[in-house]
C-alpha cells in the first residue's frame, strides 16, 4: 500500500496522530519496565531456601518469668514434640529461613582482624537441623550429639565445628577444598573446622529490600542449642499432617507446661507468603496498571480513529465510488495506525531505556533486558492493530453512494 | 447601512495571489432588499462572509451601519456581528442539541440580555415566523421549511440592523422555498434591510435590486432586464 | 452565563454518551491509579510530628573503629543508626537538652489478672519520662511517671489505650497494677492512640509499625533485663559476657532523642557533643576521633530513606499512567470538540466571541474532569482496598484516605483535565466563523 496519501492525510490530523504516538510511547516505556520489574520480583519470591519447606513449621515459644531450669524445659518440649506421631523431627534455634530475623557473623579463614571478612547468617542447629529442614548435605558430615553446646548466656560459646553453604565455602576457599579447613568467626573469636557443606541455605532476610540480598546464600550452621527465655522450635511433620501437627504441637506444649507464651505457629510456606507479600503485591499492582494502561490506550485509539472515520465518511464514500474495495479501506486505516504506532514504539523504546537507566541509578535496579523492549513493542503494535480494526470495519461499510449526496 | 468601497480580498498561496474580490463597491441603504447574484466562484460567498464580519478583507473600506470595521479585533467584530447582523444560512445551521427556543436564544445569550428580556424576544421572534407552538421541539422534528423559519427567527431575535441570507431556499423544495421567500418579503415590508445571496434568477427578481458579481467584481448595478416588478407584490398578496 | 455553559456542557456530553463515558473512564482510571499510590507515598513521607519536627533531634556517635570493613549496617561515614548504652547514660546524665530520652524496643510478658486471658507478650518501649512530653503523647488517664521514678528504677508503667481496653475494658486503671513477667507494675497513666507514621523515633524495625503497647522506665527495663527486640549490632566484640557485659559493650541498640527548641540550643548541643567525643578520646576509650552527627526529624527520615523504592516506583508508574490517560482524554476531547466545529462556527457567526467559546468548551472539560475525579475517588478507595489485600499489614496501615487526599484527587482531576482540555478548547476558538458558509 502506498503510504504517501496516508501521510498526507495525517498531516491534516497532526495533533491526533501525535497524541496516539505519545500514548503508545509512554505505554511501551512503562510496559516493558513494569514487566521487567514483575519478572524480577516473581523470580525473587521463588528463590529456594535450600530447605524442603512444605512440611516444616515453626513454633515461637517464650517462657513467662525467668525460670532457672530452661535447658530441662526446652529438652522436655523437644521430646514432647518429637513424640507426636505426625512429627518427624524438631530442634530449637535462634533463626530459620524466611523469618526475616536472625544474627550475622563476620567469617574468614584466619583470625587477622584487619582482613576483610565475609558476612554470613548464623543458624543454631544440632544434629536435627539438617533432617528437620531437609537440607542437602553435599560434602562432609552432620553434627554429632556430642558436639552440641548450650548457649545460655549473652556471650557466644566457641564452635569447634561448623557446617556452611556451598556458596560460602566457595567464597572462603575458591579452589573448592573447604571441607576440613578452618574458618574464623568474628564474635566467637576462635577457629572452627568446616565439617560439612550444604547445597544451599538462604539467609533469613530475603525480601527485595532485605539487606540479606547482598549475601543471600552465605550461611553458617553452628552446633548450638539455644537455652533462652525465647526461641523457635522448628518442626518437620509427616507429609500431609502439617496442619494437624501445627495444632497438636501447640496443644502438646501447653499440656507440658502452661507458663509460656506461644506468639505464633506458622509453616514455612506461610512464612514465605508473608515475607514476599510486598514483592508479590508490587508485581500484582504493576500487572493491573499495565492491563489498565493497555486498555486505556486501546480505547483511545478506538475513539480517535472512530472520529477520523466519521470525519472522512464523505471522502471514504468517494474513494469507494472511485473503486476502492472494502479491504482497501480497512488496510488504509490499518496502515495509518501502523505508521503512528511504529513511530510511537520507536520513541517508546528510547523512553523505556531512558526510564530504566534512571531507575538503575536511583533504585539500584538491574539493566532492562532488551527482550522486554522488543516484546513490549510487539505488544503495542498488535494492540494498535486490534484497536483500529473496529473503526476500520465501520469505515469499510460506508456506502459508495454517499459520494453522490451532499455533505 | 452597508457600504463597501474598492474592497479587495486576496488569498495568498505561496507565490500566487488570487483575488476573490477586487475593487468591489456596493452601497445598501437602510430598508433595502438587495439580491446578490453571480455564477459559481464569482465571489458571492466571499462577499457575504466579509459583509457578515466572518472574515477580514485585504483592501478598501467597509462601513457597517456607519462603523468602519477595518482592523477591528476579533472581540469587537463578534460584538458587532451579534448586535447588527442576523444570519440566514442555506443549511439553516440550527444546533441539533438545542430545541427551537434555545436555538433562538443563542445570540441573545451572547448579547447579555436578562432572562425576561430573552424570553420576550424568543416569543416575539417565533411569533413572527409562525412557530410559537414549536418552541420546545428539536430541529430534527421539524420540516426543512420550518427549520429555516427557526433560523430566521434566530436571526431576527436580536433586532439586527441587517439580515444576511445565503441561498436561504437552496435546501428547500419549491413550496417551502416560496413560504420562506414570502417571510423575507414580509420582513422587508416591515422595514428590515436584507441582503440575499442567490444564484437563482427567479428569487433575485423578487428583491428590490440585484447586484451581479462576476470574477469578484460588481458588473451591473442596474435592475434586472427581465424585470417583472409586480412579482414581489403578487407574492405578498398570496402570502396574506 | 456559567450556568448556561454548564447546561450546554451537560447537553453536549449526553449527546455522545460513549465518547463521554470513555473520557470520564480514562480520567477516572488515571486519577484512581495515581491517587492510590500517592496516598501510600504521602503516608510514607508525611512529617509524623509536624509541629515539632525541627526541634526534635537524634544523634549518632562513631563509637566503632572507623576502619572496620565487615560492618553490615551503618552508612558511608561508618556511623551506626543507634547508640550504645555507655553513651546513652552519659548523655542522659549530662542532661543538656530541654528534654531528652534514651529508649529501646523490647517486650514483656503480660500475665492478666483475668485468668480467661492467656499470658501474652506485649511490645514495650523503655524510655525516660521526657519521652511523653517531648513527643506530645496524649493521655486518656493519668500522666507520665515523675522523673523520680526514672532515678529510683520504679516499677511503673504507662499502658496504651489498646492494652488498657484489653486488660481493664477501657476503665480508668491508674493506680492499679499489672503483672509483667511476674512483677507487679503500678499503672501511672494510659496513653491515647499515638501511632506516628513513619515511626520516626525508631526506624530500625517496622518503619511504619505501631507504637508499643506500653512504656516502662528505661532504668527499670535494664534492671529487668528486658530483651532487645529491635536491632542489636556489635562490631565483633560482645564484651565480658552476660547481660551486664552486653549492655556495657560498644554494641549499639538505643535510640536517643533530645528536644532543642531554638537554633542556639542546637548549636550549643552540637558543641557539647563534639566536646563529649573529644573527651572520650582523651580518656582513652577511643583511639580515633569519633564522628558525631545530629539530625532533626525531617533530616532523620530522609537519611533513613523512609519512602520505599517501591512506593517511588509505583508513584512514577501511576503518574505516567495518568499522563497517558490525560493524553487519551485530550484526544477524545479534541475529537469531540472538532466534531462540533459546525456548531461552534454558527455560534461565532451569531456573535459569540472567542472568549465565550473558550469558556463554553472549558466548562465542558471541567465537567468531565469533575466526573472523572469522582470516579477516580471511587477507584482510589477500591485501589486502596486492593493494596490492603495485597500488601503487608505494615504498609496497609498507610492506606487511609484523608480529606487532604480527597481534595487532592478532585483538584488533580479538574486541573489535569482542564489542562488536557486547553488545547482542544484553543482549537475550538480558532474555528473560523465562515466555516459553515465555506463548507457548503
Amino acid at each position: 500500500m502506498d503510504v504517501y496519501p496516508i501521510l498526507a492525510a495525517m498531516r491534516r490530523n497532526k495533533v491526533g496522530a501525535i497524541l496516539i504516538a505519545v500514548q503508545i510511547a509512554v505505554t511501551l516505556a512503562i510496559l516493558c519496565n513494569a514487566l521487567f520489574l514483575i519478572e524480577q520480583r516473581v523470580a525473587l519470591s521463588k528463590r529456594p531456601t535450600g530447605a524442603d519447606e512444605a512440611d516444616v513449621f515453626v513454633i515461637d515459644n517464650g517462657w513467662v518469668g525467668q525460670p532457672n531450669d530452661l535447658e530441662a524445659r526446652i529438652d522436655g518440649d523437644l521430646a514432647a514434640l518429637r513424640s507426636l506421631p505426625g512429627v518427624v523431627d524438631a530442634y530449637v534455634t535462634n533463626s530459620y529461613p524466611l523469618s526475616d530475623s536472625g544474627s550475622t557473623e563476620g567469617v574468614g579463614t584466619n583470625l587477622d582482624p584487619n582482613r576483610p571478612l565475609t558476612l554470613a547468617a548464623l543458624y543454631f542447629a544440632g544434629p536435627q537441623g539438617i533432617p528437620t529442614l531437609g537440607l542437602k548435605l553435599v560434602a562432609g558430615r552432620n553434627f554429632t550429639p556430642s558436639e552440641v553446646v548450650a548457649m545460655n548466656d549473652y556471650s557466644v560459646p566457641k564452635a569447634p565445628v561448623v557446617i556452611i553453604t556451598r556458596q560460602l565455602a566457595d567464597k572462603l576457599y575458591p579452589r573448592g577444598d573447604a571441607l576440613g579447613k578452618p574458618m574464623s568467626m568474628q564474635f566467637t573469636k576462635g577457629m572452627s573446622t568446616i565439617v560439612g557443606i550444604v547445597d544451599r541455605l538462604q539467609v533469613p532476610w530475603v525480601s527485595a529490600n532485605g539487606w540479606g540480598s547482598k549475601f543471600n546464600d552465605n550461611s553458617v550452621m553452628v552446633p548450638f542449642k539455644l537455652v533462652w527465655h525465647g526461641g523457635h522450635y522448628v518442626v518437620r511433620a509427616r507429609p500431609g499432617q502439617l496442619a494437624s501437627m501445627m495444632r497438636a504441637g501447640e496443644d502438646k506444649l501447653f499440656a507440658v507446661n502452661r507458663a509460656r507464651v506461644i506468639d505464633q505457629v506458622r509453616s514455612l510456606p506461610q512464612a514465605r507468603a508473608e515475607i514476599y507479600r510486598d514483592d508479590r503485591g508490587l508485581a500484582v499492582i504493576l500487572g493491573v496498571v499495565c492491563a489498565a494502561l493497555l486498555t486505556v490506550t486501546s480505547f483511545g485509539i478506538v475513539g480517535l480513529t472512530s472520529y477520523w472515520v466519521a470525519q472522512r465518511r464523505k471522502q471514504i464514500g468517494i474513494r469507494r465510488a472511485l473503486g476502492a474495495t472494502r479491504q482497501g479501506i480497512v488496510r488504509y486505516f490499518q496502515t495509518e495506525n501502523l505508521l503512528i504506532a511504529a513511530t510511537g514504539a520507536a520513541v517508546g523504546v528510547a523512553l523505556a531505556i531512558a526510564l530504566n537507566l534512571w531507575m538503575v541509578t536511583s533504585f539500584e535496579l538491574p539493566r532492562l533486558h532488551l527482550g522486554y523492549v522488543v516484546a513490549g513493542a510487539l505488544v503495542v503494535l498488535l494492540l494498535g492493530q486490534a484497536a483500529v480494526l473496529w473503526p476500520a470495519l465501520r469505515a469499510a461499510s460506508v456506502p459508495p453512494a454517499l459520494a453522490t449526496r451532499a455533505a | 447601512m452597508l457600504k463597501m468601497t474598492h474592497l479587495a480580498k486576496a488569498y495568498r498561496t505561496e507565490v500566487v495571489e488570487t483575488y476573490a474580490l477586487r475593487d468591489f463597491s456596493i452601497d445598501v441603504r437602510e430598508g433595502e432588499f438587495v439580491a446578490v447574484t453571480g455564477p459559481s466562484g464569482s465571489g458571492k460567498t466571499t462577499f457575504l462572509t466579509i459583509a457578515g464580519l466572518l472574515e477580514e478583507f485585504t483592501g478598501g473600506e467597509y462601513l457597517l451601519d456607519g462603523v468602519n470595521v477595518r482592523g477591528l479585533d476579533d472581540n469587537r467584530r463578534s460584538r458587532l456581528r451579534n448586535e447588527k447582523i442576523g444570519f440566514i444560512f442555506q443549511a439553516f445551521n440550527l444546533i441539533p442539541d438545542l430545541n427551537v427556543g434555545d436555538n433562538v436564544d443563542v445570540p441573545l445569550r451572547y448579547r447579555g440580555f436578562n432572562a425576561a428580556e430573552r424570553q420576550r424576544r424568543i416569543r416575539d421572534a417565533l411569533g413572527r415566523v409562525g412557530l410559537s407552538a414549536r418552541a420546545r421541539h428539536y430541529p430534527a422534528e421539524l420540516s426543512g421549511g420550518q427549520q429555516q423559519r427557526v433560523a430566521i427567527a434566530r436571526a431576527l431575535a436580536g433586532a439586527p440592523r441587517l439580515l444576511l441570507a445565503d441561498e436561504p431556499t437552496g435546501n428547500l423544495d419549491t413550496q417551502m422555498a416560496r413560504g420562506v421567500m414570502e417571510l423575507l418579503e414580509e420582513l422587508h415590508r416591515d422595514g428590515a434591510t436584507i441582503v440575499m445571496v442567490t444564484h437563482d434568477p427567479e428569487l433575485a427578481v423578487r428583491a428590490q435590486r440585484e447586484v451581479h458579481i462576476v470574477d469578484g467584481q460588481v458588473v451591473d448595478l442596474a435592475p434586472p432586464p427581465r424585470l417583472v416588478t409586480g412579482g414581489g407584490a403578487a407574492s405578498a398578496a398570496t402570502g396574506t | 452565563m456559567l450556568y448556561y455553559y454548564f447546561g450546554l456542557a451537560v447537553r453536549s456530553l449526553k449527546r455522545n454518551l460513549v465518547l463521554t463515558a470513555l473520557m470520564i473512564a480514562a480520567i477516572g482510571v488515571g486519577i484512581g491509579a495515581s491517587m492510590t499510590t500517592l496516598t501510600l507515598f504521602r503516608a510514607m513521607g508525611t512529617d509524623p510530628i509536624p509541629h515539632k519536627s525541627r526541634q526534635l533531634w537524634t544523634m549518632q556517635i562513631g563509637n566503632w573503629p572507623p576502619n572496620k570493613v565487615t560492618v553490615a549496617t551503618g552508612d558511608e561515614e561508618h556511623l551506626q543508626p543507634q547508640i550504645g548504652y555507655p553513651d546513652a547514660i552519659a548523655l542522659m546524665n549530662a542532661h543538656r537538652g530541654r528534654r531528652q530520652s534514651a529508649m529501646y524496643h523490647g517486650g514483656r510478658t503480660v500475665i492478666p489478672a483475668n485468668s480467661d486471658l492467656k499470658p501474652f507478650e506485649a511490645a514495650t518501649r523503655a524510655a525516660y519520662t521526657d519521652f511523653f512530653r517531648m513527643f506530645d503523647v496524649p493521655f486518656v488517664y493519668g500522666e507520665p511517671w515523675p522523673a523520680s521514678d526514672d532515678a529510683n528504677h520504679s516499677e511503673v508503667v504507662v499502658l496504651s489505650r489498646e492494652l488498657n481496653d484489653k486488660l481493664f475494658g477501657g476503665a480508668n486503671s491508674v493506680g492499679k497494677t499489672v503483672d509483667l513477667d511476674g512483677k507487679n507494675f503500678r499503672i501511672v497513666g494510659v496513653s491515647d492512640r499515638w501511632n506516628p507514621v513513619p515511626r520516626f523515633f525508631d526506624l530500625n524495625t517496622d518503619k511504619y509499625g505501631k507504637t508499643e503497647q506500653m512504656f516502662i522506665p528505661f532504668t527499670t527495663a535494664i534492671d529487668e533485663q528486658m530483651e532487645m527486640w529491635g536491632n542489636f549490632n556489635c562490631d565483633g566484640d560482645l564484651g565480658t559476657g552476660g547481660w551486664e557485659g552486653r549492655i556495657h559493650s560498644e554494641c549499639v541498640w538505643i535510640q536517643y532523642w533530645v528536644e532543642l527548641p531554638t537554633a542556639a540550643d542546637v548549636a550549643q548541643y552540637r558543641s557539647f557533643l563534639a566536646n563529649y567525643a573529644t573527651e572520650q578520646r582523651r580518656t582513652g576509650r577511643f583511639h580515633w576521633q569519633p564522628l558525631v552527627r545530629l539530625r532533626n526529624v525531617r533530616e532523620w527520615l530522609a537519611y533513613n530513606h523512609v519512602v520505599s523504592d517501591e512506593a517511588r516506583i509505583l508513584v512514577l508508574v501511576s503518574f505516567s499512567f495518568l499522563f497517558v490517560c490525560l493524553l487519551n482524554a485530550m484526544g477524545l476531547m479534541l475529537a469531540k470538540i472538532m466534531g462540533r466545529s459546525g456548531d461552534i462556527a454558527v455560534r461565532r457567526a451569531l456573535g459569540a466571541s472567542r472568549g465565550a467559546i473558550f469558556m463554553q468548551c472549558l466548562t465542558e472539560t471541567a465537567v468531565v474532569g469533575f466526573a472523572g475525579g469522582l470516579l477516580g475517588l471511587g477507584l482510589t478507595s477500591l485501589g486502596l482496598l486492593g493494596l490492603r489485600a495485597l500488601l503487608s499489614d505494615e504498609i496497609s496501615r498507610l492506606s487511609n484516605l484523608d480529606t487532604v487526599d480527597i481534595t487532592i484527587a478532585v483538584a488533580l482531576a479538574v486541573v489535569a483535565t482542564t489542562l488536557a482540555g486547553l488545547y482542544p478548547t484553543w482549537r475550538a476558538t480558532r474555528v473560523q466563523p465562515a466555516w459553515q458558509l465555506k463548507a457548503q
